[in-house]
């Protein structure tokens, strides 16, 4: 029998490893798991682009002018230089017939341009053709889809009775329905520059209106060798063969807004970046910069162009720079046929192609499909660079973004307008959730540990038995209660008694030592001497009560006398401090009542474990009880308190709901406890409703998880090691 | 009332603590019945009884330890130097400084060794650095330990062995210089030459410290002490020299108590 009943106990005893052992090993295999998740999600932001050759059968015989892709990268067009338009498949065959867009069948398009899908086309006899082209699917009544070209000539322009013959011509439309129009500007083989601007405007009774307007700059003292137009026409640059960048408003009559002879090489090439604020310079020896008006302080109204972002050099001259049309990629290629895509904002080089020479680029809309006339023929490429914009320097250091004043630490996800640079840096989001927790912490761990030693050590034992339930009930109120709570009452409240609030952090703790003064004094009375040990601070209850009631009372008065009247106005007055309704103090309070009984209530425990022994030795030496527990309890419960101390900040770190109701959820970087923040777990919840699957913000949200991940993890670690630390220091035996 | 004892009362030239009629009650329960009897001024007294009989409630009432004990009520009186020291006007804190105490499981402070014996001086307000440090050798030197711990004194005191440990407490207990030195049982959970080791140290004390010791090992109160006290259900049975009581008790429990018949 016995020896039955050892092998049952055997059995249990090696069921019960192994039940333990696998529940171990899931935990931490789910954990890792759900790491590698979201790992996963995010390493896409960090891996370098890709291409891909794609074979075609397209042949060109004629030079050309023009040369596209469509957004399918199924149709092949090109215009060559006498004007004939062709469409082709992969397969090398015409989609449509050929479309001649020539009048004067002798003459020869001599620039082209491009302002979105228009192509404007200089003819060698000075006239300007614009065309419209664009590819769209069209499905048939089997379903099948195919892509279309749709042709459109926008306009014919005769060529110029007079001045020098034309080198350059560039045409826009204004994208203003106030002030629709055209412009075109034309340089000419004298150096000067003419524009001609249509207005149209409609009168009262509808008839509409054209108005002509023609205006010339005359020749600069360097020759001209670049021009650039903005898309609305109202922006013109120039670079010339000294170096100089020029930069005149032609919104009105031309005014030159900046001389710039930043240069020491000649420019050679010029480019607006998309949405136009930027503008790409390309020179000579092979460098490739961007430039942007900047208003040099914060007074001046007027913008000056600066130099913003430097892009990986070309080896030889760059002869062309041409924008993708759907974010701030810039495709150049040089002289000896080196073809760059490099995103400005991140100053990432994404290809890098020697093609031997290239004649003409393009990308299509999408950014997807690159296509390059070279020495050997139709070159075309499929490129895989979902994330362009992503760098470890977008996303942690200062970037200097479009219309911002100086580089910056940005967090804007998204905005009405289309050509929208979304900024992606995740430092203020750190930055906020680390001042949210240092605030937190500052007003929770004094409480609950004060509070945990009062319950442990002093409190008499009833009031022991009603207070610790009682806190670890505040443990149990869901967090978007206390968001609620807080962002709704609490936080309108501080608002209008916010000198209220300080007088408390002054008046409360005055009240304090005066009471224990009044206490001192009052030994000598029977009543208050005998009175029972732990009771005397529950007396300490109507004092701070008093504290916060006479700060209440006095502060309109001294909100009058000292402030003016509105100290949230005067602060801002005087020391240019901002109040934001929800702000670092709601957010100290709200994280707090959710950590607090957390710490408090592992602190007590800890507290409490502390042998008797110790508590009694210490007792007997004649300290009192506070000496006995500040020098013997609170060390020998270090390690309890500490873990849960360290379990509140984590609690503090990842909590969302009270942050995101209860602060304004502004990614700025500022320490201003008047000021709210964002932090990394409300932004994920505010952002990912909107994140695309797979987009650049989605894997940049999943980025913001791992950090999360990872400060959870550095802070739990470092805690058990120091843990771990005091724990072997104030070892019981 | 059981029965009277204040014939246990001994003729006592120079006694230090008075205990006069002393009751204690947990709750309901009484724990000490009407104790009479004076314990003499830096000599050692033995307290022997059986498992339960009131022996740490009696010296924990000297320090007033069991104010720590919310039941605990009390009536009668205990003079120390003429002072009852349950009196509303007595500091306990004070009274604590007069008396060290010794418990049965060595509890030293988680700090390191010379922090736990300059500990009493340290809250008591103390901070010259000579004087702590020269009250740690002395007392060190006094319990013995000295030799064994002089050259890892900033070492944490939970390395000490089990009776080094005692020790350290009874250091820490003489290094306020007090008047009484409480100890119950300070050997129950040492071996016999750790217990050599303190008995000859409660020796050395002797006629230095007036020395209260609980003991249940008879062999020890004989060698130990000069008077000996035995008590039974929260009752003094018998008190008298130690040589006398273990050699002709006078009361038949005693008899019976210390030749092993029970207890
Ligand atoms: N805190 C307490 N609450 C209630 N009763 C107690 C308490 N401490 C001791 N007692 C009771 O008082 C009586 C005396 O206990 P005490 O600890 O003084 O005995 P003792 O003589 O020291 O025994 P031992 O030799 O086993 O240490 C016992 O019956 C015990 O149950
Ligand atoms: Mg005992």
């Amino acid at each position: 029998m016995n020896k039955k009943l050892l092998k049952r106990n055997k059995f249990y005893d090696k069921l019960a490893h192994y039940v333990i052992t696998i529940g171990g090993v899931a935990v931490i295999l789910s954990v890792v798991a759900i790491l590698v998740l979201i790992v996963r999600v995010s390493l896409p932001l960090f891996q370098p682009p890709t291409s891909e050759i794609v074979d075609h059968k397209i042949t060109v015989t004629e030079p050309l002018a023009v040369i596209g892709l469509d957004d399918y990268q199924e149709n092949v067009f090109t215009i060559d230089q006498k004007g004939v338009l062709s469409v082709f498949s992969l397969q090398g065959q015409e989609t449509v017939p050929p479309v001649d867009l020539g009048i004067n069948h002798d003459a020869h398009i001599i620039f082209t341009s491009r302002s979105r899908t228009e192509y404007s086309l200089l003819w060698d006899d000075g006239r300007l053709s614009v065309v419209g082209i664009s590819f769209r699917p069209v499905f048939n009544a089997e379903g099948t889809r195919s892509i279309e070209p749709q042709i459109a000539m926008q306009g014919e322009y005769a060529s110029l009775p007079t001045g020098s013959p034309l080198l350059q011509s560039f045409f826009a439309t204004s994208v203003d329905e106030d002030a629709p129009g055209t412009v075109r500007v034309n340089l000419h083989q004298d150096n000067s520059v003419s524009i001609f601007r249509t207005s149209i405007s409609e009168s009262l009774f509808g008839d509409v209106e054209e108005t002509d307007e023609s205006f010339v700059i005359p020749a600069y003292f360097e020759t001209i060798s670049a021009l650039a137009l903005s898309e609305d026409g109202r922006q013109l640059y120039a670079g010339t063969g000294g170096g100089t960048l020029l930069h005149w408003d032609i919104s009105a009559a031309p005014v030159l807004e900046d001389t710039v002879p930043a240069f020491k090489q000649p420019i050679t090439a010029l480019g607006m970046v998309f949405g136009s604020q930027s503008l790409a310079v390309g020179t000579a020896d092979g460098s490739l910069t961007t430039w942007m008006g900047v208003r040099d302080s914060d007074q001046s109204t007027t913008k000056k162009l600066r130099r913003i972002h430097t892009l990986t050099s070309h080896d030889s001259p760059v002869v062309a720079i041409l924008p993708s049309r759907r974010d701030k990629s810039l495709l150049s290629w040089s002289a000896k046929g080196e073809l760059h895509l490099d995103h400005m904002t991140s100053e990432r080089n994404l290809y890098n192609f020697a093609l031997g020479s290239v004649s003409l680029a393009s990308l299509n809309d999408r950014g997807k499909g690159l296509i390059a006339l070279t020495a050997t023929g139709v070159q075309l490429l499929k490129l895989h660079n979902p994330h362009p914009e992503v760098s470890f320097k977008t996303l942690f250091g200062k970037v200097w973004y479009e219309n911002y004043d100086s580089p910056e630490y940005a967090w804007q996800s998204s905005s009405g307008s289309d050509d929208f640079e979304p900024k992606f840096s995740i430092t203020p989001l750190l930055f906020g959730t680390i001042k949210g927790t240092i605030y937190a912490m500052l007003f929770a761990l004094p409480l609950a540990i004060f509070g945990a030693v009062y319950v442990s050590q002093f409190a008499p034992p009833h009031l022991q038995q009603i207070i610790k339930p009682t806190v670890e009930v505040m443990a149990s109120v869901p967090s978007v209660v206390i968001g609620f709570l807080i962002a709704l009452m609490l936080a309108p409240f501080i608002e209008t008694h916010l000198v209220a609030l300080i007088l408390c952090f002054l008046l409360v703790p005055l009240c304090f030592v005066g009471f224990l003064f009044l206490w001192h004094y009052g030994q000598r009375f029977k009543a208050i001497h005998e009175m029972k040990s732990g009771f005397e601070f529950l007396l300490v209850l109507p004092v701070i009560l008093g504290g916060v009631l006479l700060s209440y009372y006095v502060s309109p008065f001294v909100e009058n006398q000292f402030f003016a009247g509105n100290f949230t106005q005067y602060m801002f007055e005087n020391i240019g401090a901002t109040y934001d309704q929800r702000n670092c103090i709601i957010i100290a309070f709200g994280l707090g009542f959710c950590v607090i009984p957390l710490i408090f209530s592992i602190s007590e425990d800890a507290l409490s474990n502390v042998p008797s022994g110790l508590r009694h030795a210490s007792l007997a030496l004649g300290a009192s009880r506070w000496q006995t527990a500040w020098r013997v309890v609170l060390p020998s419960a270090s390690p309890g308190i500490f873990a849960g101390s360290m379990i509140g900040l984590g609690r503090a770190v990842g909590e969302t709901m009270i942050i995101l109701m209860a602060t304004g959820n502004t990614p700025i970087m500022d320490w201003s406890i008047f000021n709210g923040m964002r932090t990394l777990s409300a932004n994920i919840a505010v952002e990912i409703p909107e994140a695309p699957v797979d987009g650049t913000l989605y894997r940049v949200l999943f980025l913001c998880a791992v950090l999360l991940f990872g400060m959870t993890f550095i802070v739990n670690t470092g805690a058990e090691l120091i843990r771990d630390r005091l724990r072997k220091k104030y070892a019981q035996y | 009332m059981k029965n009277d004892n204040r014939n246990a009362i001994i003729a006592i030239e120079d006694s230090i603590v008075q205990v006069r009629d002393l009751n204690l009650f947990y709750g309901t329960s009484q724990a000490l019945f009407n104790l009479n009897f004076d314990i003499p001024r830096n000599k050692v007294t033995a307290l022997i009884g059986p498992s339960g009989c009131g022996k740490s409630t009696f010296i924990r009432c000297i320090n007033r330890m069991n104010d720590l004990v919310d039941s605990v009520n009390i009536n009668g009186s205990i003079q120390l130097d003429q002072q009852d020291i349950f009196d509303k006007s007595v500091d306990v804190i004070d009274l604590r400084r007069k008396i060290g105490m010794v418990f049965q499981k060595s509890n030293p402070f988680p700090k390191s060794i010379y922090e736990n014996v300059i500990y009493g001086l340290r809250i008591g307000g103390v901070t010259e650095k000579p004087v702590l440090e020269e009250a740690a050798e002395v007392s060190l030197k006094r319990s013995a330990l000295w030799d064994e711990v002089k050259d890892r004194l900033h070492d944490s005191a939970m390395g000490l062995s089990g009776g080094q440990m005692q020790r350290l407490c009874i250091a820490r207990a003489i290094a306020v210089s007090p008047d009484i030195i409480l100890m119950d049982e300070p050997c129950s959970a040492l071996d016999p030459r750790s217990t050599a080791h303190i008995e000859e140290l409660i020796r050395e004390l002797n006629g230095e410290y007036t020395i209260i010791i609980v003991t249940h090992n008879m062999q020890q109160a004989s060698r130990v002490s000069d008077l000996t006290a035995f008590l039974y259900e929260g009752e003094l049975i018998e008190f008298g020299k130690t040589t006398d009581l273990f050699t002709v008790p006078v009361k038949k429990a005693t008899e019976d108590y210390i030749t092993g018949r029970f207890g």
